[in-house]
């Protein structure tokens, strides 16, 4: 108790880091989020046949270059295969009310990305849960063109 | 004893100002490819990989090894990152081969890079911690200073760092890799540009590029059997000092000279002007050619400056210094170090193109970083040891 006390009253200051840095996509992911731009996900085909999504530019288990011939459209519908429920949201959440960070399967893919999920209630948010995209209403090519999945219609 | 590591492929990107159409992924496996390319290998033939760039500050990427393990093969594989300040792309290289010469890997592929189009070295190098003042000032106006001491210990003419100049930009005209490709170049050209940090002028200083460098390292057996022969590691030697203590010589560094007499004894080299048939070393402004000169030993304190102004390292000198165009002419950070490492082993394959000197068995690859205080240093042969 008293050594924290201590370490309350040194001197200390803040250091902010910060810098607007820069990133060139390259011909790959430039696909996926100009997809996004235009409400697709675009996922890419590996070596082994799996539809990986965001698509890779090298393929995770034999390292070839996967080239723009491996880019194949998927979802906008999936899966859920997993979750968690976020109870109490703060403001950096993209919701303002409880929701679910979740590992979505989009359909045609292989393996899932995570997203958040507005399921209305942690008692209908389930794995196997069908869902779908909201998106925003001028889609820039982001990842945050999706708002966040919904259960499909 | 150690085992013998042979250098069997070598790749490089075109050095460019901006290489937007590529990721940061993109641009290290273009060197990778070039790399197994050049050794007839492919990617299940690598056992590890070693990784090398600047500061994670550079391009605000952090941990660019893991972010880059697709890209370099590395998943299921031994994958390092070394990191040295400037010097770093010799450092890693030299970690490299480490890894062969104690037994430990076959084959290990290196590669070094920097993407300065997608980065602020100048913001990274000088960042404001509380309760201390930034000198926002770059390389440059770190250097500045140990120049002019420099000229004012050796007596050196004023336009020595001029001559450098030239010459590095004459020889990247025969180096279809190299950033700067300066045509007109000449004294005049080079004495007229600006000054930017006294007595360093803008054409004395190197550029700001993007690009990566790639070696495959290979166990001598494995070498042995390269498509191209390989240059043979003769010697590597590694040494950091503090950027700053009282008594510390900046401008000849200790680090320098004690790295530089641990390389020549264990190549077994006594007089290594006369030993050593060409050098690639790291000149981001031309007055550290003399300094280095002196620092490695190939001429005595106060008198690197007459191998410049003498004509000795030009491509037809006695010592050929920085065939390539050096750091003068393409300057991506984190691979500058590599590029070097790299011109040493194509010099002594044969591989250096119109910029070849002919008859290069023995070759120095030279880096330094920080503030003059880290040190890494190879000598490669067309012979084994």
């Amino acid at each position: 108790m008293a050594e924290n006390e201590e370490t309350e009253q040194s001197l200390h200051a803040t250091h902010v880091l910060e810098y607007p840095f820069r990133r060139s996509l390259g011909p790959i992911l430039e696909k996926f989020f100009t997809g996004l731009a235009e409400r697709r996900f675009i996922g890419s085909r590996a070596d082994d046949g799996r539809v990986l999504v965001p698509p890779a530019e090298f393929d995770p288990v034999t390292a070839a270059r996967l080239g723009e011939d491996r880019l194949i459209e998927v979802g906008p519908a999936g899966i859920v295969t997993t979750w968690t429920w976020v109870g109490k949201p703060t403001a950096k959440h993209p919701l303002d009310r409880p929701f679910a960070w979740a590992l979505i399967l989009l359909d045609g893919a292989d393996a899932p990305f995570l997203h958040a999920v507005d399921a209305g209630g942690e008692s209908a948010m389930r794995t196997g849960l069908r869902v779908q995209p909201r998106w925003v209403e001028v889609p820039q090519g982001s990842i945050r063109d999706v708002c966040w999945f919904e259960k499909e219609d | 004893m150690a085992e013998l590591c042979g250098i069997v492929g070598i790749g490089q990107t075109k050095l460019a100002a901006k290489r937007v159409d590529v990721s940061m992924p993109g641009l290290v496996r273009e060197a990778a490819d070039r790399a197994l390319l050049d050794a007839g290998l492919g990617w299940a033939d690598i056992d590890a990989v070693v990784v090398g760039k600047a500061p994670d500050t550079f391009e605000g990427c952090m941990l660019p090894e893991l972010y880059l393990a697709d890209s370099l093969g590395a998943p299921g594989k031994p994958l390092l990152r070394v990191h040295t300040a400037g010097s770093v792309g010799g450092s890693t290289a030299i970690v490299a081969a480490s890894l062969i010469q104690a037994g430990i890997h076959d084959r290990v592929l290196t590669v070094a890079y920097e993407k300065q189009s997608e980065s602020n070295a100048m913001w990274g190098l000088t960042i404001s911690a509380p309760f201390g003042v930034a000198v926002v000032a770059g390389a440059g106006g770190f250097f500045a200073p140990l120049v002019r001491g420099y000229i004012r210990r050796s007596g050196a003419p004023a336009d020595v760092g001029i001559r450098v100049a030239v010459k590095d930009r004459l020889n990247a005209l025969k180096n279809p890799y190299a950033h700067l490709h300066l045509k007109d170049i000449s004294h005049e050209m080079v004495e007229q540009s600006p000054m930017l940090w006294d007595p360093i002028r803008l054409l004395e200083a190197c550029p700001s590029s993007d690009g990566a460098c790639a070696m495959v390292l290979a166990r001598e057996d494995l070498a042995q059997r390269a498509p191209t022969p390989p240059a043979w590691i003769h010697a590597t030697a590694m040494r950091s000092e503090p950027t700053m203590f009282a008594g510390r010589d900046a401008i000849n560094p200790e680090a320098g000279k004690m790295a530089a007499r641990d390389l020549y004894a264990k190549a077994g080299i006594t007089n290594p002007r006369r030993e050593i048939d060409c050098a690639e070393i790291y000149v981001p402004f031309s007055w550290f050619e003399p300094m280095w000169m002196e620092n490695l030993g190939f001429a005595e304190e106060g008198a690197g400056w007459r191998m410049t102004l003498e004509g000795a390292t030009a491509l037809d000198g006695d010592l050929p210094v920085n065939m390539s165009g050096g750091v003068l002419s393409s300057n991506p950070i984190g691979a500058s170090g590599m590029l070097r490492f790299a011109e040493a082993a194509m010099q002594v394959r044969k591989q250096a193109g119109e910029h070849q000197i002919e008859g290069a068995r023995r070759a120095l690859g030279h880096a330094y970083g920080g503030g003059s205080q880290y040190f890494s240093m190879w000598i490669v042969g067309s012979e084994k040891p």
